[in-house]
């Protein structure tokens, strides 16, 4: 069964225009899936619109055979989506600790929680030494870090991450993309926003070109990676 | 030099009130980025309160704060829900909160004006001329009873905000509301608490400035602008910030009161807002103005 439907989306901003014009896609359980495209194609608004940040001025998000398009963004989370934002969206002035503490503000019982944040500092050990730092002095790849133990903390049932390697140095990218395979291992269904499409489509099983608030081209992200013309177009000269 | 020390400690032991009227202002831009002109014509509201609840049955100014704080809280909630949710989508949502925060400035204070007319108020418990000694110092106690309250209440914010579920989600919210609402806050609902809760501080405040400052309608233009003052000079928007700028501006206006000439008093915070805005327009614990 499919995780996740985009049916015919259309969503803007305020009164202006049209920016995704009639988007669809399917999400299915437990794989990787990645989104390219150009600046300004629409790709932080398509995850913005599917976790309810932004109403779908048309079409409908089906989440488990659920219509989604209407519920706030905290009934939508309370479902099992979790976004990472483009941004990160820490809490500057909060300490490590207190973001995650905010990453589980759904979860009730505080033993559940306190459980959760044991959890995320095992994946990233570096979070805990860090557990008392203010989210704003952390380094670029330590903030992303926090962003994605951050929403770890509801182990959600789709994950969507924009951007995870924006403003990295290479190898702390690396590392990012690591982890995201080893959500992968754990049978989460992650879905990706990338402008490095070599990387993102490179740890995921199929990719979506998106341009223009439409989609372009989907197919296995191997394919995708091979395909000459999506090369010349989207992926730059090797 | 004795001189100096009794004028700071009495500019302190009004900073302490100024801090309170302060916070309940940044609570709310903080959290909604309202900036309500309305805030300095809601405390004279619960002085004018505190009036009636004296006169009528004697019940002591500052204990008074028992009855003006819930009730201001309630209010808050059933102004905010009446007014807002429906200007919250528009794209001129900062713009229209001016104006309606300055429309209800203007009808409260008409409203004020027809039940208790233009003339001088002020509410005076036996204590209000009584003052303590301590060595050659001396403070006034109806300014020491206003301090210490003051601080508690501040003091009880702090802990809200620090250790309960809500004041997390207050706190989440001011410093980035679009992530707030990614992990799960009802950002609408801390809205609501969060103008509650700053309508309440005013409500305090406006019964410890009943004892504290002669009052009429039309005052709170004054005291609105010198809230102003205090928060763009600790930084719009920090808790921190409003609590230091109060505390510094009020010892600066009461340096200036002594050395100067009471009338020079009102011009300190004129000029600091001026100079602040001139050379450190963050203020002292803001952020530096990026995005909207
Ligand atoms: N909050 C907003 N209000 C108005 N317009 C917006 C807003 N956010 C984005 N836009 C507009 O929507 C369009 C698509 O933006 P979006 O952020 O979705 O692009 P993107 O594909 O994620 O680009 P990038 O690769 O640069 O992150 C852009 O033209 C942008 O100007
Ligand atoms: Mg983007």
């Amino acid at each position: 069964m499919s995780l996740l439907r985009v049916e015919n989306v259309t969503a803007g901003y305020g009164v202006g225009p049209d920016i995704l014009a009639g988007i669809s896609f399917t999400v299915e359980v437990g794989k990787t899936y990645c989104i390219i495209g150009p600046n300004g194609a629409g790709k932080s608004t398509l995850l913005k619109t599917i976790c309810g940040l932004l109403r779908p001025r048309d079409g409908k998000v089906v989440y488990m055979g659920e219509d989604i398009s209407h519920l706030r963004p905290d009934q939508i989370l309370m479902r099992g989506i979790c976004l990472v934002p483009q941004e990160r969206g820490l809490f500057p002035d909060m300490t490590v600790r207190e973001n995650l503490v905010m990453g589980g503000y759904i979860i009730k019982d505080r033993e559940i929680l306190e459980h959760g944040i044991n959890q995320v500092f095992n994946i990233f050990p570096i979070l805990k030494e860090r557990g008392s730092q203010r989210a704003k002095t952390l380094s670029g790849g330590e903030q992303q870090m926090l962003a994605m133990a951050r929403a770890l903390m509801l182990k959600p049932e789709l994950l969507m991450i924009d951007e995870p390697s924006l403003g990295l140095a290479p190898k702390l990218a690396r590392e990012i993309f690591d982890t995201i395979r080893s959500f992968k291992e754990l049978g989460m269904t992650v879905l990706i926003v990338e402008q490095n499409a070599r990387k993102g489509l490179a740890v995921s099983d199929w990719g979506y070109v998106l341009d223009l608030g439409r989609e372009r081209f989907e197919g296995k992200a191997s394919e995708i990676l091979a395909d000459e013309r999506i090369q010349e177009l989207y992926l730059g000269k090797k | 030099m004795t001189q100096f020390f009794q004028v700071v400690i009495l500019g302190l032991s009004l900073g302490g009130i100024y801090a309170l009227m302060a916070t309940g202002l940044t609570l709310i831009f903080g959290v909604m980025r309202i900036i309500n002109l309305a805030h300095g014509v809601f405390m004279l509201f619960a002085a004018y309160i505190t009036l009636l609840l004296f006169n009528n049955f004697q019940i002591d100014p500052i204990l008074s704060i028992l009855i003006t704080m819930p009730l201001m809280f309630f209010l808050g909630v059933g102004i905010y829900k009446t007014l807002f949710p429906r200007i919250i989508d528009s794209p001129r949502y900062m713009e229209m909160t001016i104006l309606l925060a300055f429309g209800l400035a203007m009808i409260v204070e008409g409203g004020l004006g027809f039940f208790f007319t233009g003339i001088y108020r002020s509410v005076n418990p036996s204590y209000a001329i009584e003052i303590f000694q301590f060595g050659t110092f001396y403070i006034p106690k109806a300014q020491l009873f206003g301090t210490l309250v003051s601080i508690l209440l501040l003091g009880l914010l702090w802990a809200l905000l620090n250790y309960t579920r809500i004041g997390y989600a207050v706190r989440a919210t001011m410093q980035n509301r679009a992530a707030a609402q990614i992990v799960g806050v009802n950002v609408e609902r801390v809205s609501t608490i969060a103008f509650g809760l700053g309508m309440a501080l005013a409500g305090a405040a406006g019964s410890l400035l009943s004892v504290l400052f002669t009052f009429f309608p039309a005052k709170h233009w004054q005291w609105i602008a010198i809230l102003m003052s205090l928060i763009v000079l600790g930084g719009l928007g920090s808790l921190m910030g409003a609590f230091t700028g109060a505390l510094l501006l009020a010892v600066a206006a009461a340096l200036v009161s002594h050395y100067l000439g009471p009338t020079w008093q009102p011009i300190t915070f004129f000029l600091a807002l001026f100079l602040v805005l001139l050379i450190k327009p963050e203020g002292l614990f803001g952020k530096k103005m990026e995005e909207g």
